[in-house]
């Protein structure tokens, strides 16, 4: 008997209404958890391709492993019904290409597209403009997908995971995930006070 | 700082308890290497034909497994020689939440050739794609199920005027059906057409045969068709 009451949305506790409500929520908390992390500051951010200031790492990695541990263990205590939860597929070189181009924006205007809006809320230029740019990048590229399609639908991969491309019992990967951000939160302390 | 310690020795703790904890899955899972079934299917390596199975029957193919994922009842009123009955859903299974495998009473090696059979050739199919994901090699189905074994082993026919390499093949046809009790027939299609308008265009049938086990349910099985 199933008797998983999340995800939330994909087994009917809220229609597409109340979906938009609880995401407009997320995302001002997570908006706000970025703000206190310090992750509206431009220097900050820019701090982390320096390996002075590792705070985006550690954020960003401490999230994916609370995220990581809690949708294995609810699922696993029966709350979560995690083949129902949607895995994006992979498109290897647009998604590598996309990579690319990504980290060279965020290493030119020490934002992300979050930390962006962050910044932008709490007033700062900086943040405003990345945005301008951000939503100027998005337009140019709708306008240009008919070229890039070929391109944007090329090696595809499918929904792919850590268990399955290393051919490990999915607990095996949580683990390995975990030991490897805990070694690396050490090594970037480490790094830090050097 | 204790904080800190606190929350790393419990993500510590959550991620050491998880390497023994199984599959977060409710149901289960396996993985299906898409291309090289898609590959299989193109070369039609995916499905064998009736008389290519009644070869390797004939012939005992070593480590040949035929299992027919028909009903019990389908199965007692017949069923091909050295053939196992299997149902479809007792043919995968495991533990809840773990991984997919195959179920405990099929006990088929990766080793071994496996045929599948059902009546029209669907199920059989099916079973091949979950069979690849188990990652089992060897797998083929029947490709018309049971009705291509009783119209091309069980009763096959060819044309009074046929050519000369149709009829070869058909005398080497001939002995295996012969082999498995089957009755092949040469047709004239004047006669046949007059013999139709006289029964009733009901299907002739011979007596059932020791090694086949043909009975009037065949005939039903055949008038079904797939």
């Amino acid at each position: 008997m199933n008797t998983a009451v999340a995800p939330l949305f994909e087994l009917g506790a809220f229609g597409p209404r109340g979906a938009l409500v609880v995401a407009v929520a997320i995302g001002i908390a997570f908006g706000w958890a970025l703000e206190r992390a310090g992750l509206g500051n431009a220097r900050k951010l820019a701090a982390q391709f320096y390996l002075t200031d590792l705070t985006v790492f550690k954020v960003m990695f401490s999230a994916i492993v609370t995220a990581m541990l809690g949708a294995y263990w609810l699922s696993r205590l029966g709350v979560l019904d995690l083949s129902r939860v949607y895995v994006p597929e992979t498109y290897l070189l647009p998604q590598l290409a996309g990579g690319l181009l990504f980290g060279a924006g965020f290493v030119i205007a020490g934002l992300c597209p979050g930390t962006s809006c962050v910044a932008a809320a709490t007033g700062r230029g900086d943040g405003a403009g990345v945005m301008i740019g951000m939503f100027c990048g998005v337009l140019g590229t709708g306008l240009a997908f008919g070229p890039l399609r070929h391109f944007y639908d090329s090696t595809a991969r499918g929904a792919l995971t850590l268990p399955q491309i290393l051919r490990i019992p999915y607990g095996v990967a949580v683990c390995a995930v975990v030991v490897m951000a805990l070694v690396a939160f050490r090594f970037a302390e480490r790094l830090e006070r050097r | 700082m204790p904080l800190r310690r606190a929350l790393a020795v419990l993500a510590a703790l959550g991620g050491l308890l998880a390497a023994f904890a199984g599959s977060p899955y409710r149901a289960q899972h396996a993985t299906l290497d898409v291309e090289r079934a898609a590959a299989a299917i193109a070369r039609e390596e995916d499905h064998i034909t009736a008389v290519e199975l009644a070869e390797w029957i004939h012939d005992r193919k070593p480590e040949l497994r035929i299992i027919d994922l028909r009903t019990a009842k389908e199965f007692d009123d017949y069923h091909l020689p050295r053939s196992e009955r299997v149902p479809i859903e007792a043919l995968f299974g495991s533990a809840r939440g773990g991984p997919a495998r195959l179920g405990p009473t099929a006990s088929l090696r990766p080793g071994e050739t496996i045929v599948l059979i059902s009546d029209g050739g669907a199920h059989a199919a099916q079973a091949w794609v979950l069979l690849q994901a188990l990652g089992f090699r060897h797998v083929y189905f029947l490709r018309g199920g049971l009705g291509e074994w009783l119209d091309d082993v069980m009763n096959p026919t060819i044309a009074a005027d046929a050519s000369p390499q149709a009829i070869a093949e058909f005398q080497r046809v001939s002995a295996l059906s012969r082999y498995f009790g089957g009755v092949p027939r040469v047709i004239d299609k004047g006669a046949e057409a007059s013999q139709r308008r006289a029964s009733g265009d009901r299907v002739l049938r011979e007596t059932p045969s020791s090694e086949s086990g043909t009975t009037p349910a065949v005939d039903v099985i055949r008038r079904r068709g797939c």
